[in-house]
């Protein structure tokens, strides 16, 4: 995709607090058009907090995000109306059936697609008549997903959306995310635990660390780019060399392939988990 | 030939070079004959769960490389072999023959060490 398009949501040197406590610091990077963007971060790393920022839901101390050409935190209706949010826990609707609750939820959205719909309920295996109350977590899981899709948003914030999915209709569900972000030319930021969907799902990962975004690449150029390292005894780091993370002589390098380092013992390419446990060591 | 393709997301390679990779195999091996026809991108991309610009990305490149070509209205085809790279069989195990080298050079084994180790393996 051209990268060089406008930005769909864009941070730029964002910082967040909780009391004293510093939760995103000067935190920059855009998604475009065509973008699937994998947030990789251990609980409590700021996914969340990020996700809420963007959506104008919590007000950031220092910084900019622009979410749909406006600042986040003073969203209009027709902005709103063109992002899908599915939140970390379960939503409200106690009391509705799914069919009553998704007549309600989808007055707000003119662009509304019934057809979407009653596919992805079908292929959900959710039934109309069922109580909300009465779903399983997967379940609604699977509804919070159409109610944010089936108006194919404009930029789609999924937090965590696919944990208690089971496999065939989570690869299903990727198949989605592909459509809207290709053929609706859409934005998707999307943060998950399950490293081997983001593998597949993702055209690019952010990988949050403390607040900090310490990776911000396409998926592919990561695995070739970052490297783990292991240096011969009292061999030092040369300049140039962006280290990610060090225990003794075993580096985690981001641009291996670009500088040359002497007295490398063995060299390894990483896949998102092992990245992401060495990053954490 | 659907099935004859397979990824690894896992795996630390970049999937669109698996993807490159496991198509010149069929190719070079023969059971990618001349004008066979690919599925069309989407199709792999749904077949194999991964996001589509990776598949795209490496059949752009097997085009590139003379692997594959595409005509304008028609699907992706398997290119004549005199205009493919001359690319033997034998240099596709080139990476397993170096990650082979470089494991055998860390346990301290010479070349005519490992020479036997594939005589050996081999005749079994």
């Amino acid at each position: 995709m051209d990268s060089s398009s406008e930005a769909i949501l864009e941070f730029n040197q964002v910082d967040k607090r909780f009391d004293d406590k510093a939760v995103l610091s000067q935190l920059s990077f855009s998604l475009s058009a065509g973008m699937v963007v994998g947030l990789l971060g251990q609980n409590g790393a700021g996914k969340s907090t990020l996700m809420r920022a963007a959506l104008g839901i919590l007000d950031i101390e220092a910084g900019e995000i622009i979410t749909l050409g406006e600042p986040a935190a003073k969203l209009s209706t027709e902005a709103k109306a063109k992002i899908g949010y599915v939140p970390q826990q379960p939503f409200g609707y106690e009391g509705f059936t799914v069919a009553s609750a998704l007549e309600l939820h989808s007055s707000f959205y003119p662009e509304w697609d019934k057809s979407l719909e009653l596919d992805w309920l079908s292929r959900f295996g959710l039934e109309a008549k069922q109580q909300v109350q009465k779903l399983s977590v997967g379940q609604r899981q699977s509804l919070a997903l159409i109610m944010a899709m089936a108006y194919r948003p404009q930029l789609l914030i999924l937090d965590e959306p696919v944990a208690s999915l089971d496999p065939i209709v989570r690869r299903q569900f990727m198949s989605d995310l592909f459509e809207l972000a290709l053929e609706s030319g859409s934005a998707v930021l999307f943060s998950s635990h399950i490293t081997s969907d983001l593998e597949r799902v993702a055209s690019h990962v952010a990988l949050i660390k403390q607040g900090e975004l310490v990776l911000f690449k396409e998926i592919d150029a990561m695995r070739e780019e970052v490297t783990l390292v292991q240096l011969a005894e009292n061999q030092p780091v040369p300049d140039g060399v962006r280290v990610l993370n060090r225990n003794q002589q075993q580096v985690l390098v981001d641009n291996a392939d670009q500088v040359e380092i002497a007295g490398v013992l063995n060299k390894t390419t990483l896949n998102l988990e092992q990245l992401f446990m060495e990053l954490h060591r | 030939m659907l099935e004859l393709i397979k990824v690894n997301p896992s795996s630390g390679e970049p999937i669109y070079r698996q993807l490159h990779e496991q198509i010149v195999r069929l190719i070079v091996g023969g059971q990618l004959p001349v004008d066979q026809v690919l599925p069309s991108v989407r199709q792999l991309a749904e077949h194999l769960a991964v996001n589509p610009m990776t598949v795209s990305r490496a059949i752009q490149q097997l085009v590139e490389q003379g692997w594959l070509e595409r005509r304008r209205g028609q699907p992706t085809r398997v290119a004549n072999k005199q205009n493919a790279p001359t690319t033997s069989s034998l240099q596709l195990l080139a990476p397993q023959a170096n990650d082979l080298i470089s494991q055998a050079k860390q346990l301290g084994i010479s070349l005519d060490e490992l020479q036997v180790l594939i005589n050996q393996q081999w005749n079994k």
